[in-house]
């Protein structure tokens, strides 16, 4: 008994001293200590590793204990296009102040400049990921932070690049103030729950600067999304908030700026989409509120297909769209409201704000070209103005409930 | 008179390439959008497709995106002129779907998460099966798994 006491106490001890014995390894090539790997092989959990500015060629560095790595002065450490440069084994490792270079690329593993395979509480933050194939890539694990890095995949082929930031399976995560440039997905949660991803700039990427797949509970605020292959997918989730976003310029034949797939009572407020070719495109999707949105000079603001049910539209700004609102069936079973349309041409007489006939955003045109793209050459002719008022005066194809009840007579200052 | 001949001769050389003009088509990677999901197709280890005896072509990146179709009322079997998959082993190369080898495991990445991956031949399927860690599926258990 009084050795086990012993043995707690001598335990408490070692674990109070335990940060303040924590030594620093210093890493200088012509030091005395010249690799990463002997420092880490040295090095006791807990323990910090600086690393002095310089080249380092080391193949496959692997981290197995608790460890703090800090370069300083940008020091690059390159895979030399052979191997994952970094393999995280173990909890509560940070990394951070590198430049992290030409990962190896296959196409059966998944090469990363970072990799984890279970690393609860791993940091990265301010690293620079140049020709990675993915950058971080992070499964399993809780409580990780990704923050202030950049991320510049080379241009190669499609298939030649992996994703930015690739989480699998993780929770309470938080992705902050990265730049991500030139990857297939900017930033890729499968399976993530409760976490955060706010103020990074995401562009350039081939496939899509977001994704969402079967990932709960998740919030994205005060990011930018351009010029990706499309903007964001939320796919086969539930409770997403989206907050404050910009999504801007995707364009091309099959780009969007936010494609929701299968997505449920979640909150898409305050975003701006600015010339994207479909704002957004929903399927299957229900339960949730977009309000406050920008729409400005998309081909279409609002792709709302007629599998879609429970959802309300209200306070948006619709300005210089092509298109407002399309769908491609009758039923109406979405709510829209009080939103600001700039091409309503109706009055206000007893001056309340509110005009004081319905809008209907959705103009016959929209549902002739959901049916028939190629229609679409038809757009701003003769024939087409007089279809469409004619259509006014007696709906045939255009859904006829399908209307804002009190559209707003002035845009909504939403900046 | 001549001129008349040749005149069919063409118009039924036009008919007839177009009647046989019901062939698969190569999946272009990074531009093709799922038919089933919407997301653009980009690992060319995965990825399926459709052509029905019309011509019309679907393609899908994952085979859970071609199970849902395949058991969706917008098609029939008998529509189905060629039902292909992607052999895992030789990327972007089409199979046929029917008589291909599946080993499903947890270890496969697969786009939408099927964890499925198809395999031309035997020996590729025995040892990919190994490697993986996985089992072994055919196209009937595939249809009834994702029904």
């Amino acid at each position: 008994m009084k050795d086990y006491i012993r043995y707690s106490i001598l335990c408490l001890f070692t674990l109070l001293l335990l940060p303040a014995t924590a030594n620093i390894i210093v890493v200088q090539s012509g030091g005395k200590i010249s690799s990463i790997r002997s420092a880490i092989a040295q090095a006791n959990a807990g323990d910090t590793i600086r690393v002095k500015a310089g080249t380092y060629r080391e193949g496959n560095i692997l981290i197995t204990k608790p460890l703090v790595l800090i370069g300083e002065g940008k020091p690059v450490v390159d895979g030399e296009h052979k191997v994952e440069v970094f393999t995280v084994e173990a909890e509560h490792v940070t990394i951070e102040g590198f430049q992290i270079t030409n990962s190896g690329v296959s196409s059966m593993k998944d090469l990363a400049g970072i990799g984890s395979l279970q690393g609860n509480f791993l940091v990265v933050r301010n690293n620079e990921f140049i020709a990675t194939f993915f950058g971080v890539h992070i499964s399993n694990a809780k409580h990780v932070i990704v923050e202030g890095n950049t991320f510049r995949a080379s241009l190669r082929a499609d298939h030649e690049t992996g994703n930015g930031i690739h989480l699998w399976q993780c929770a309470n995560a938080t992705i902050r103030n990265n730049t991500i440039n030139g990857h297939r997905d900017g930033i890729y949660f499968e399976f993530v729950t409760n976490s955060l991803i706010s103020g990074n700039t995401s562009e350039k990427n081939n496939r899509y600067g977001l994704h969402f797949m079967f990932s709960h509970d998740d919030e994205y605020r005060d990011n930018i999304f351009r010029n990706n292959g499309a903007g964001v997918a939320v796919m086969y989730t539930k409770n997403v908030t989206m907050v404050n976003n910009i999504f801007d310029r995707n364009w091309g034949p099959t780009a969007y700026g936010l494609l929701l797939k299968d997505i449920r009572d979640s909150h898409i407020i305050g975003n701006r989409f600015d010339r994207n070719t479909i704002a957004i495109y929903m399927e299957g999707s229900s339960r949730s509120e977009f309000k406050k949105n920008t729409f400005v000079g998309n081909g279409w603001a609002v792709k709302l297909q007629a599998s879609c049910d429970d959802n309300t539209f209200s306070e948006n700004n619709f300005t210089s769209n092509t298109f407002d609102l399309s769908t491609n069936g009758t039923m109406v079973l979405n709510k829209i409201d009080r939103n600001y349309w700039d091409k309503y041409q109706g009055y206000d007489l007893n001056k309340d704000g509110v005009g004081d006939v319905p809008f209907r955003p959705v103009n016959m045109y929209a549902m002739v070209v959901e049916r028939i793209p190629t229609a679409v050459l038809l757009w701003r002719s003769f024939l087409v103005f007089l279809l469409d008022r004619a259509e006014k005066v007696f709906p045939a194809v255009t859904p006829e409930n399908l209307k804002d009840d009190y559209p707003s007579m002035k845009p909504y200052d939403l900046s | 008179m001549k001129r008349i001949a040749t005149f069919i001769a063409l118009a039924a050389l036009i008919g007839l390439s177009s009647a046989c003009n019901v062939e698969p088509e190569a999946i272009r990677y990074g531009t093709d959008n799922c038919h089933s999901c919407k997301m653009t197709l980009m690992d060319k280890r995965f990825g399926a497709e459709v052509v029905t005896a019309k011509g019309k072509i679907y393609k899908f990146d994952d085979v859970n995106c071609l199970m849902s179709f395949v058991n969706s009322p917008e098609v029939t079997s008998r529509d189905m002129k060629y039902t292909l998959v992607t052999d895992f082993s030789q990327p972007e190369k089409l199979i046929d779907a029917t008589i291909a080898f599946y080993v499903k495991s947890p270890e496969i990445k697969s786009p939408m998460a099927s964890q499925v991956a198809a395999f031309e031949t035997e020996e590729a399927y025995k040892q990919h099966k190994k490697e993986l860690n996985g089992i072994y599926l055919t196209w009937g258990e595939l249809t009834a798994q994702f029904k």
